[in-house]
């Protein structure tokens, strides 16, 4: 049982840097619209025209 | 053929013109206003916005397509002043959008002006509707951001949050990190603890024991002494102030609690309930958060009617040539010339020509009052017909506009308040609670129990009024999102319990009742002509004439007419076939000696004989009778326009309370003489005129097409420009109320079936806790049942 001295103390640490980046999070106004960015993902107008060309395709072949 | 306009999603006309080919097919138009944003947004390759949204979009408006060069005066360095930062080259302004109605809009619009150069960033929030644009002075102009976004359909102004809306969001962000913190310890300590508690084979050894103590202290600690904070800083002010609040037992449990656990570990031996007091901590946190939240976004969405509209003046310099320039940069004397269909930027005095004014946002009449040489004419009212030059008499500050929102914010201070019970009751609830916990610390002392302190611990837990805090504002959130998912905007979350209560509905007539359009209502003709022939032959003066009252008279065909000549603020005269014809009120014609019915307002005279009369009225709203129907408030109207328009309508809605003639100030005694009867008042209005009597009504309500003014005066503000919202209104407020009383019901009875098992000692902290969550679980899921 001697593992959990080196296991608990780890995860303190990592619950030390959830909480540093939640609140960077916080403080870089991340949870201010909160409507908004779960659409951001549906946008695929990052794709380069290429792979576009492939998902209106694919899009077409599920309709 | 497709019914529905693609871009807006409104009717479309039987044979629309109106197309633009876009995702690869024929899409028809409402508009011109649609055609143009949707070529707009085609043009810069934005066409995947149709793809991604999830609502249609707000309708086109071809007026402010044509009217983009107005936009320039935004560049004015002085006016820039009041909301743009500027650091070097870089210049950030906040703006507030009108059109967004879903998250596609924040995608069109950062990818529209990203393309635009010299734009450094583009942040927009959809739920605020708002955007933030910093932007590269020397590359690129203000009123070529706002251009670029009124072309895709967004209209965008200057906007400045105020001090109190800056604060809100800090406060919000600090409960976030608090509640963000509390979360994520609790579930570390819970882990270690549920380890401690289900031991049942007693194979924890004394060291892990010990270690699992201490790691959970230093766990806690942030959690205490960092997101707890929030309670004892409350707890000081009442205690300082000589009352108490709920924040008290709440301090007193927690840090009790706390320093028990730190000495059981220092010293090994005794008990500590550190995840009790984690999860005391978050929930209480979320129920605050939750009713912070929900006030703070009533709050900016209402923030956002007061964006910052500058009035422009053409000023006449010294030798008479006008120059455009700011509204509130005009001093006393100064010359300006107003041209029709401009607003009057202030007071002033008419010192050359003359001109119909429309007053209706100071009156609430619509008909234009004229004005000659030598009278005086109000800052915001709407110069219809004729060019006058002013001479300023008041700056922009002391003008008449702002001396009404003057009364407003008076009456908003004498507004009846919402009964402070609920804040009465906690403090004779919370003096019960520490003398019940201290008594049966005392008891059971004097018993010689060493469990004494853990009792009194348990005591305190048990009945905190977590549910109960969490009855009324987890109600009012699910209330206030279903009512502005049907197109009800709340900016008071006590008004929806205040309009439980109404028992008398004022109704303002003019855009409120009726459209605020002119039709005409009834023709009366005489035997020498044909209706036909007389309609024709108004039609045909009116068509020249830019009086509203123009509008109500429409023929497909006209006629040729020479020698047109307006009277202003009587009527117009014109030959028609040869006939000298005159159309206007009853002294401009002689139709007085004619013997038509008094309802008429409206005569058309050939040759010095009177041939026909019409009457000529607003137009109902559609479904407004049927509403009223619906409610069984006190219904009465209550107008600025004349007594014999507002009787007509009135008739033809069944109320048969009406007051007609009345101004601001008078509707205002009017509305505090039925308070001082002992109504409960609600007041429905839309204009200028009606917001002092707004903001002094126990409920107040503006109808979608209000002003500014009244909107950002109202407690709720119906989307729509229909009052057939107004029975939604009523009934989710009184399942909100039945809801509410749901809640409180359980969590006292909650409370108090617990205390017999706390105070005997039935009960460990850590149960208390687990009630307590479970309590307030159901008491959120209870509030959810009103979204539904």
């Amino acid at each position: 049982m001697s593992i959990i001295y080196v296991l608990i103390p780890l995860a303190v640490i990592i619950i030390a840097l959830a909480i540093a980046v939640f609140f960077w999070a916080v403080k870089s106004k991340q949870f201010e619209d909160l409507d908004r960015q779960g659409y951001n993902i549906l946008f695929d107008d990052d794709l380069s025209a290429e792979e576009k060309k492939l998902a209106d395709e694919r899009k077409k072949r599920n309709e | 053929m497709s019914t529905t306009c693609f871009h807006c999603g409104q009717a479309n006309p039987a044979e629309t013109p109106f197309t633009v080919t876009l995702l690869g097919e024929r899409r028809e138009l409402c508009c011109p206003g649609c055609e143009a944003v949707a070529t707009a947004i085609k043009e810069n390759g934005l066409e995947d916005y149709y793809q991604f949204r999830t609502e249609k979009a707000a309708k086109g408006d071809a007026s402010i397509l044509a009217s983009l060069d107005a936009l320039s005066v935004y560049d004015d360095p002085a006016l820039q002043e009041d909301f743009v930062y500027q650091t070097d080259d870089i210049k950030q302004i906040q703006l507030t959008i009108e059109g967004i109605t879903c998250a596609a809009c924040g995608w069109l619009i950062e990818k529209q002006l990203s393309r635009v150069s010299g734009i450094q960033q583009v942040a927009v929030n959809v739920g605020e509707r708002r955007a933030l644009v910093s932007w590269q002075a020397s590359n690129i102009t203000l009123s070529l951001i706002l251009k670029t976004l009124q072309k895709i359909g967004y209209k965008a102004l200057p906007f400045e949050p105020d001090e109190h809306e800056k604060s809100f969001k800090a406060e919000n962000n600090r409960f976030l990190k608090r509640l963000g913190l509390a979360g994520l310890m609790t579930m570390q300590v819970m882990m270690l603890m549920a380890a401690l508690y289900f031991d049942w084979f007693g194979n924890i050894d004394q060291d892990t024991k010990q270690y699992f103590y201490w790691v959970s202290l230093v766990l806690t600690t942030p959690v205490v002494f960092y997101s707890g904070s929030v309670f004892y800083i409350g707890a000081l002010k009442a205690l300082s102030a000589r009352s108490v609040n709920m924040d008290v037992p709440i301090s007193i449990a927690v840090l009790a609690t706390f320093f028990a656990g730190v000495k059981s570990t220092v010293l090994a031996q005794g008990e500590a309930y550190f995840e009790s007091i984690c999860m005391f901590i978050f929930l209480l946190l979320l129920s605050r958060y939750l009713e912070h939240s929900s006030r703070h976004r009533a709050a900016t969405i209402s923030a956002n009617l007061q964006q910052f509209v500058p009035v422009t003046a053409n000023i006449l310099d010294e030798t008479n040539t006008p120059i455009r320039g700011l509204a509130k940069s005009l001093r006393p004397g100064q010359h300006v010339l107003v041209k029709a269909g401009e607003t009057i930027p202030v007071d002033g005095i008419i010192i050359e020509g003359a001109a119909d004014i429309d007053e209706s946002m100071l009156t609430g009449e619509f008909e234009p009052v004229n004005k000659q040489v030598g009278d005086t004419a109000y800052g915001g009212t709407i110069n219809r017909v004729g060019n006058v030059i002013i001479k300023v008499e008041k700056t922009l500050k002391e003008a008449l506009v702002n001396q009404i929102i003057r009364i407003q914010t008076t009456a908003m201070a004498g507004k009846p308040k919402a009964a402070q019970m609920a804040d009465i009751f906690s403090q004779y609830f919370v003096v019960a609670v520490l003398l019940i916990a201290l008594s049966s610390y005392l008891y059971w002392t004097i018993q010689g129990s060493e469990q004494a302190f853990w009792i009194a611990i348990a005591v305190l837990v048990a009945t905190c009024p977590c549910a109960l805090g969490l009855a009324t504002p987890s109600a009012l959130t699910c209330a206030m999102a279903k009512l502005n998912k049907n197109g009800i905007l709340l900016k008071r979350a006590e008004a929806l319990e205040q309009v439980n209560s109404i028992d008398l509905i004022a109704l303002d007539k003019t855009g409120t009742l009726t459209e605020g359009k002119f039709i005409l209502h009834h023709t009366w003709i005489t035997e020498d002509v044909s209706l036909e022939q007389a309609c024709r032959v108004a039609a045909t003066l009116e068509s020249r004439s830019e009086h509203p009252i123009a509008n109500a008279f429409i023929s497909e065909e006209l006629l040729a007419l020479n020698n047109f000549k307006v009277t202003p603020g009587y009527g117009v005269s014109g030959d028609i076939d040869g006939k000298h014809y005159k159309i206007g009120s009853a002294t401009f014609t002689s139709a007085h000696h004619c013997g038509f019915p008094k309802q008429a307002n409206v005569f058309l005279q050939r040759n010095d004989v009177c041939i026909a009369a019409f009457e000529v009225t607003d137009k109902l709203k559609s479904d407004v009778a049927e509403t009223l129907r619906l409610l069984d408030q006190r219904l009465i109207i209550l107008s600025g326009d004349q007594l014999k328009q507002v009787q007509h309508v009135a008739r033809e809605v069944g109320i048969t309370e009406y007051y007609g003639g009345h101004t601001p100030e008078q509707k205002y005694q009017l509305v505090q003489s039925f308070q001082q009867q002992g109504h409960k008042v609600m007041m429905l209005g839309d204009g200028i005129n009606d917001t002092p009597v707004l903001a002094s009504s126990h409920v107040s309500v503006a109808v979608g097409n209000a002003t500014d003014v009244a909107k950002s005066t109202a407690d709720v503000i119906l989307l729509k420009d229909k009052i057939n919202l107004l029975p939604q209104l009523f009934r989710v407020s009184r399942q909100t109320r039945k809801i509410i009383r749901q809640n409180i019901m359980w969590a006292v009875g909650y409370n108090l079936c617990i205390l017999p098992f706390a105070v005997s000692g039935l009960l460990s902290p850590w149960m208390a806790v687990i009630g307590m969550s479970l309590s307030s679980i159901i008491v959120v899921t209870n509030s959810t049942r009103i979204l539904k």
